[in-house]
């Protein structure tokens, strides 16, 4: 317990240290900042000070000066470095302080030059024997001229007097030339060493000096313009430091070898697309004999035929809601999932969660939003779907690993999946029966209508339905006690037949009326209740579900191994995705279809648009925009998705995607010019939504 | 009949009470069935996480968790969970001492910046604004290894054709702590926090800065006593989906602290429980459900500003 209390303490202390110091820093700031029109050389002292601050500490960090080598405790490293940088702020911050006050030229140089000549002339005396610089006359004036003549040019390119930008380029240039050109610490005399610093210093002291003291005008000014500095420039330094520049380092690494040493052009690149593990072709020929793509063919021959004859009502072949749409997407999805089964690899398998997750995580959130909308408890229902968004990608990865476990087929199924699929075997080949299934279908329907009945308050009628379904529950029972396996399959498969037909009827009658809308779920539920009953009555195959027989001839179990068993593993790890996504794309289309006004809906109505034109022409045009975001956004999200993959199989079983190879030949293989590639390339991939993006908010700007 | 209160719904409703007419409104409703389908679909996973952590070690070798008999039920799994060696409380603390941090200084960083971005003017305020939110879509892997060298050893600069190096950012041995996790987080999550904030801030109505700027106040006291009280919903609702962000993340505690057990966060626990297969296999749904704990609490308690959050950065951007 002790232990947990350190701990706890530890962290408090972290967090409160973190979070006063960067508070304390932009508040100091902002007082500063105040002090500028009103008490300007209040204003000019803090900032000489913390100049000098910084350039001494840079000194005396970089162990530069003498007596700022490690010393043994913390407080002998920290206090003797830390004397330095005092005292050049102190006197900084005086020379500051009065700069901010006297108005005299005469003595305002007199102050610039001699106080901060004096500053550089003690630093630089005081520099250590390993860094003192060589005097070296070339690159001293070379350096010098050339920033000179860059502050010049900076000045007059802005319309400026060019003379005050080209002391400070001077300076710089100096500094470059003194010290970064020469060799350190072989001869070379310390008054050399004090003369470098001073010279800068006493530059930039008569830059300041020449200046005269600003007027309250300019004072205003001056305080405009700082002030978004102060405000932004901490969020920009920020990201500077752990975006920009790292991106930048990424892409200059992934050009050199595994320890960032050598040079290595394109090899990184070259590896990656070379290696059969990121694209392998070889099974392209298998797209042709896939089932998938000839469904695919089939699907999109029905859209020709349908956009033929749409064209000759309507004068367009496909349009938001026409009768040709469907066909075109399905067809052309089977045809995609052709393509990525065959095609193997890495980069084959990034592109496939793409397209799968962005396409299921929208549909399937446009769909829930657009059935919800309105209905009873409306809030319930979509905070249920929404619910995955708070689970941790690992925590959802655990969750769906007990969904899919598949067990030895002689042991009961533990996994929901396996079981279902295994209980539908049973059902369908009628060797035992899957009792569960019914019960559930009857007692679920009786308590959901009891809770839709209670949802419009009408109570008595919930109670009745509450009854009515325990007695159904226990009719049921009997009966099922009564009849044989084989008869019971047959009154199932009536009854799933009859529900059928009632179905076909609901698809039918809107279709008819030119309600396409009305005839979109039915439609799906009744394509797949379809292909369950052809199985069902063994009209295609034996059966539908995880039974087949074995080599006795007697009827086993067969799960599916999911994590397993390729390709199609992939598609259930995207599961995992599309179950937490789809919440996001729900909420945030649901809320843009509640915006669509309300005006453009009743004129529609009044001119007599069926619901599911209104929803086809009116509101999906109006969310159109909104689904563009959800779509960028879940892109983005998906190129690099780690999480799921490296939890569930870490890309084993042909489920390597980019993200998780580049952790693995980083952090793992440390081959950092490797990573860095693959890295690169998740980047690149992304970059045409970051230029979307980008054209989308200067379009709203 | 109550169809009053939903004309348009269902205009053509059969209002008759035969038995077909009644099998046919049954059918007609199916979306809402299917909607409440979905809804029971869509919580099997987490029922069944939340049913399996209280079961024994052998019932959830020996059936499925829906067959639930009391005499399976008990909480030793969450009993070992909290007191085994590398237990999840120790974790548990450990994504706290992340995602506190990470949540409260990009706040306060973004809501300066925002603040900035959407009342001072300067020349260029909306390129550089486009530019610092465009970020918003950089993977994080690109940043990854930088930072990680940086962390190890510190950043220097060696100055070209020169061979000289600077020290610009000193080796604090930040690898395996909380604090480069925290850090890393803090400055992914700018772009975002600035992209909200911004929509938010940036709408407030113009007089109130008037008013405000003729009693003569400056930026700091407008942004101090104004803007912050007035942007609670929004800071709210960005808070909320940091702490969800940071508490929920893998990759990099995996990459910044990894190896650590004094530094890493439950889900590097719980994944490297999963990830040793069979032996901790039985608590694993206890150690998951007490991870997805925080998050869910703070999911169905704040769900509103949640929900603004994401329309905010979503529907308006």
């Amino acid at each position: 317990m002790g232990d947990f209390l350190t701990k706890l303490w530890d962290t408090a202390v972290v967090v409160v240290i973190a979070v006063a110091v960067s508070a304390a820093i932009w508040v100091g700031m902002n007082l500063i900042f105040n002090q500028v029109r009103d008490h300007w050389s209040r204003f000019t002292a803090a900032a000489y000070g913390a100049c000098g601050f910084v350039v001494g500490a840079l000194l005396s960090g970089n162990r530069i000066t003498r007596g700022s080598v490690p010393g043994e405790g913390t407080w002998d490293t920290i206090g003797s470095w830390l004397w330095l940088p005092l005292l050049s702020g102190v006197v900084a911050g005086l020379v500051g302080w009065l700069l901010g006050r006297v108005d005299a030229r005469p003595a305002r140089l007199a102050i610039g030059v001699g106080g901060l000549g004096a500053v550089g002339l003690f630093s630089g005396a005081w520099v250590s024997d390993a860094w003192i610089p060589e005097f070296a006359a070339v690159p001293l004036i070379v350096w010098t001229a050339i920033g000179a003549a860059a502050g010049a040019a900076a000045s007059l390119v802005r319309r400026r007097p060019a003379a005050g930008a080209a002391m400070i380029g001077a300076a710089a240039g100096w500094l470059v030339g003194a010290w970064a050109a020469p060799d350190l610490g072989v001869g070379g005399s310390r008054a050399w060493s004090a003369v470098t610093l001073a010279v800068p210093a006493v530059l930039v002291g008569l830059r300041m000096a020449l200046r005269p003291l600003p007027t309250l005008t300019e004072r205003s000014v001056f305080d405009q313009k700082t002030r978004a500095a102060v405000f932004i420039g901490p969020a920009l330094i920020f990201i500077f430091a752990t975006l920009i520049v790292p991106t930048v380092q990424t892409i200059l690494l992934s050009f050199k070898d595994r320890a960032s040493e050598e040079w290595v052009r394109l090899a990184n690149y070259e590896t990656i697309v070379n290696d059969r593990k990121s694209i392998d072709v070889d099974g392209w020929s298998n797209i042709f004999t896939s089932r998938l793509l000839w469904l695919g063919v089939a699907l999109l021959v029905v859209f020709a035929v349908l956009g033929v004859l749409g064209a000759r009502r309507t004068g367009h072949a496909v349009e938001l809601g026409s009768a040709s749409m469907g066909p075109l997407i399905a067809g052309g999805f089977f045809v995609s999932l052709a393509v990525f089964t065959s095609l193997r690899g890495t980069i084959v398998n990034n592109i496939w969660w793409v397209v799968v997750v962005t396409l299921f995580s929208t549909g399937l959130g446009l769909a829930i939003a657009v059935l919800a909308d309105g209905a009873p408890f409306e809030r319930v229902a979509k905070s249920f779907i929404f619910m995955p968004m708070a689970i941790s990608l690992v925590g959802a990865s655990v969750i769906w690993r007990f969904m899919y476990v598949a067990r030895d087929a002689s042991k009961e199924q533990t996994g929901v999946m396996n079981a279902i699929w295994i209980g539908l075997g049973r059902l369908s080949t009628g060797r035992e029966v899957a009792g569960t299934l019914v019960f559930a279908v009857v007692a679920l329907s009786g308590l959901g209508a009891a809770i839709g009945a209670a949802a419009r308050r009408r109570w008595a009628r919930s109670a009745t339905l509450v009854v009515a379904t325990a007695l159904a529950v226990t009719v049921v029972s009997v009966l099922w006690a009564a009849l044989s396996p084989g008869g019971v399959r047959v009154a199932v498969g009536l009854v799933l037949t009859a529900s059928f037909a009632g179905l076909l009827t609901l698809v039918v009658k809107p279709l008819v009326r030119g309600d396409h809308t009305k005839a979109f779920a039915p439609g799906l539920i009744a394509v797949l209740l379809g292909w369950f009953l052809l199985r069902y009555w063994q009209i295609v195959g034996d059966g539908l579900g995880g039974q087949r027989p074995n080599s006795s001839g007697e009827t086993i179990s067969d799960p599916i191994f999911f994590i397993q068993d390729g390709p199609f593993n992939n598609m259930w790890l995207m599961v995992v995705l599309i179950w937490i996504q789809t919440g996001f794309a729900m909420v945030i289309l649901s809320a843009a279809i509640k915006a669509v006004p309300e005006e453009l809906l009743e004129a529609a109505r009044v001119d007599g648009a069926t619901a599911s034109q209104i929803f086809w022409r009116v509101t999906l045009p109006q969310i159109s925009t909104t689904i563009g975001v959800v779509v960028t956004t879940l892109i983005v999200l998906v190129m690099k998705v780690y999480d799921i993959v490296k939890v569930m199989t870490n890309g084993n079983f042909d489920t390597e995607v980019l993200a998780n190879s580049m952790f693995r030949e980083a952090f793992l293989n440390l081959d950092r010019g490797l990573g860095a590639a693959l890295a690169v390339l998740i980047f690149v991939s992304v970059l045409p939504i970051m230029y979307l993006n980008i054209r989308r908010m200067q379009r709203e700007a | 009949m109550n169809d009053v209160s939903m004309p348009t719904r269902f205009p053509d409703q059969i209002g008759g009470t035969g038995v077909l007419d009644r099998v046919y409104r049954f059918m007609r409703n199916i979306p809402s069935w299917v909607l409440w389908l979905v809804v029971l679909i869509w919580s099997i996973p987490t029922i069944g996480l939340f049913v399996s952590g209280f079961r024994t070690r052998d019932a959830q070798r020996a059936t499925g968790w829906w067959t639930i008999r009391p005499s399976d039920l008990t909480f030793d799994n969450y009993d070992t969970v909290f007191s085994a060696q590398d237990s999840l409380g120790k974790s548990l603390l450990n994504s706290m001492a992340i995602a506190v941090p990470a949540t409260i200084i990009p706040i306060a960083i973004a809501a300066f910046a925002a603040y900035g971005f959407a009342w001072i003017d300067f020349k260029g305020r909306k390129a550089l604004f486009i530019a610092t939110v465009s970020l918003l879509a950089i993977p994080l892997q690109v940043a990854l290894i930088p930072l990680l060298r940086l962390y190890v050893g510190g950043a220097h600069f060696t100055i070209p054709w020169a061979d000289k190096t600077v020290t610009v950012f000193p080796d604090l041995d930040l690898v395996n702590t909380t604090t480069a996790v925290w850090l890393t987080h803090s400055g992914f999550a700018l772009p975002f926090a600035i992209f909200l904030l911004h929509n938010y801030i940036s709408s407030l109505p113009n007089d109130l800065f008037e008013a405000a700027r003729i009693d003569g106040a400056n930026h700091f006291t407008i942004f101090w006593r104004l803007v912050l009280p007035l942007s609670i919903p929004v800071l709210a609702a960005f808070a909320i989906f940091q702490f969800l962000w940071t508490w929920n993340d893998f990759l990099i505690a995996n990459t910044m602290a990894g190896t650590n057990p004094d530094a890493r966060p439950t889900t590097i626990l719980i994944a490297n429980l999963a990830g040793d297969f069979g032996r901790n296999e039985h608590v694993l749904p206890a150690a998951g459900f007490v991870q997805a704990f925080f998050p869910l609490v703070v999911f169905f308690a704040l769900q509103r500003y949640f929900v603004r959050g994401l329309l905010a950065g979503s529907v308006k951007g």
